[in-house]
């Protein structure tokens, strides 16, 4: 009997979770079985037929062990239920009062006859074949042999064959991911670092990168401070110029530096080298120029004059 | 992300073109304050402290509130601004005003790698974010760093020519 409340307030608490963030983890756990949509569509759509919300919540929950275990997993609802028992959610005593109809009462049902009565009876069988399954998976989850996933707790993640399965590693792993994948978009924005393997000389990398945008910045300004005194030109002419400029800006800075690597040249940036720079950063970027010729035209055409509305990162 | 800066680029209201536009104004107003080229080393030293305050606050203001760093930035360059102002009118009393340090949870801060922590450092308002936070940042703010660079260079070739 302990087992069978423990189920149930397994899943009570997966009704109660799947509740309040339908959407979310719905769809989670809809994608990650995918092959059973169909017959998925179908029971929910006869479940739809349902009053009231209780029995709507129990039929969904019980049309996710139905789920799995037409699937003849009982793993992976067990783990769900493993899983979803991690989590630190009350559920109300409607709920229980549901689950204990569908596991227990296979012949009350307050629904429509038919379909609910095969339900129920598949129900049955699969709330005790989960029982069972989910006393091997308590074990198992133990050894971590045997392949047993267990889910995270908002993101779902699967705990791989022999990887340590608490919840503290879960967590780890999926910020170890995170942050690797993080790393790579970053691998792409610092240029020349294809070939990088390792975060810590990624990250070295990084660091030299934003200290030379940051020294360019710097020894830009201080060129502009002593070369500008005179500012008599109009804003408009002086952004339609600079689009047109940054356009021929890149075509001469790659007629002038094409055989320099950029993570050469930027890491042996000094301030005296200004000529050196133009070529560091431009080359990875070849179409701006046919975008900029866009660009160009519609301010052109509209007039930079207004200040262009909206804020996009 | 290389289509992030594509898109950016292809729009007119892109972060290149508002960045532009603010740091023009800017820079024309300076020099509509200060006096015309004066060459003494001090003089020169503050118009580019000037010139790379605008240049920042420009970049930090076209790239909206939504940006942890940007807000940081702005913040740094207004407390730094109106800690000079209050530092000439009352001396030495704005030793205690002037510290704003962001009192952020500090398991952040700790146990950072020795690259993490200088990251941190480079990267503005990155004291008091996790890593994966400042990753997001960083990679943002380097987008944004190579646009203003951009744009700058430009003016500059502008003005030369």
């Amino acid at each position: 009997m302990s087992s069978e409340e423990n189920m149930d307030r397994g899943m009570l608490m997966a009704s109660s979770e799947v509740d309040p963030f339908y959407g979310s983890n719905w769809d989670s756990i809809i994608s990650l079985n995918q092959e059973m949509d169909n017959s998925f569509c179908d029971i929910r759509s006869s479940f739809a037929q349902n009053n009231g919300v209780i029995t709507q919540r129990a039929s969904r929950n019980g049309v996710i062990s139905l789920d799995h275990c037409q699937d003849s997993e009982h793993r992976v609802l067990g783990d769900s239920l493993n899983g979803k028992k991690k989590r630190k959610v009350s559920f109300g005593a409607s709920f229980k009062k549901a689950e204990e109809q569908y596991c227990k009462d296979p012949s009350e049902d307050n629904e429509s006859p038919e379909e609910h009565d095969e339900m129920n009876k598949k129900v049955d069988q699969n709330c005790s074949t989960n029982l069972r399954g989910k006393q091997g998976v308590d074990q198992a989850n133990n050894n971590a042999v045997g392949a047993e996933p267990s889910k995270e707790n908002y993101l779902h993640m699967r705990a791989k064959r022999g990887q340590a399965t608490s919840s503290h590693s879960l967590a780890e792993r999926v910020r170890r991911e995170r942050i690797s994948e993080r790393m790579k978009l970053l691998q792409e924005l610092v240029p020349g670092c294809n070939k990088i393997t390792g975060k810590a000389v990624m990250l070295d990398e990084i660091i030299n990168y934003v200290q030379s945008l940051q020294h360019q910045v710097e020894f830009l300004s201080m060129k502009l401070a002593t070369v500008n005194p005179e500012l008599n030109v109009d804003v408009d002419q002086i952004l339609s110029k600079n689009m047109l400029n940054s356009q021929g800006g890149i075509a001469k800075t790659h007629g002038i530096n094409p055989g320099l690597s950029p993570s050469h040249a930027f890491r042996g940036f000094s301030h005296g080298n200004f000529n050196g720079l133009p070529g560091t950063i431009q080359p990875f970027y070849p179409l701006p120029q046919t975008i900029f010729d866009n660009e160009l035209r519609s301010i052109l055409q509209t007039g930079s004059s207004s200040n262009p509305p909206g804020q996009k990162e | 992300m290389t289509s992030d800066h594509i898109s950016s680029l292809r729009n007119p209201s892109s972060i290149k073109t508002r960045f532009a536009h603010r740091f023009v104004l800017a820079l024309k107003k300076l020099s509509m304050d200060r006096a015309s080229s004066s060459v003494s080393m001090a003089d020169r030293y503050k118009r580019y402290r000037k010139v790379r305050a605008a240049a920042y606050a420009s970049m930090a203001s076209s790239v909206g509130p939504k940006r942890a760093w940007a807000r940081a930035l702005l913040r740094k360059i207004r407390n730094r601004k109106m800690g000079s102002n209050l530092m000439k009118r009352l001396g030495s009393r704005t030793g205690l005003l002037k510290k704003r340090t962001v009192l952020k949870p500090r398991n952040h801060r700790e146990m950072g790698s020795e690259q993490e922590n200088s990251l941190r450092e480079l990267v503005p308002g990155g004291e008091g974010m996790e890593f994966y936070r400042l990753l997001n940042e960083t990679g943002h703010y380097i987008k944004c760093l190579r646009a203003q660079v951009k744009v700058m260079k430009n003016i500059i070739d502008l003005y030369s020519n």
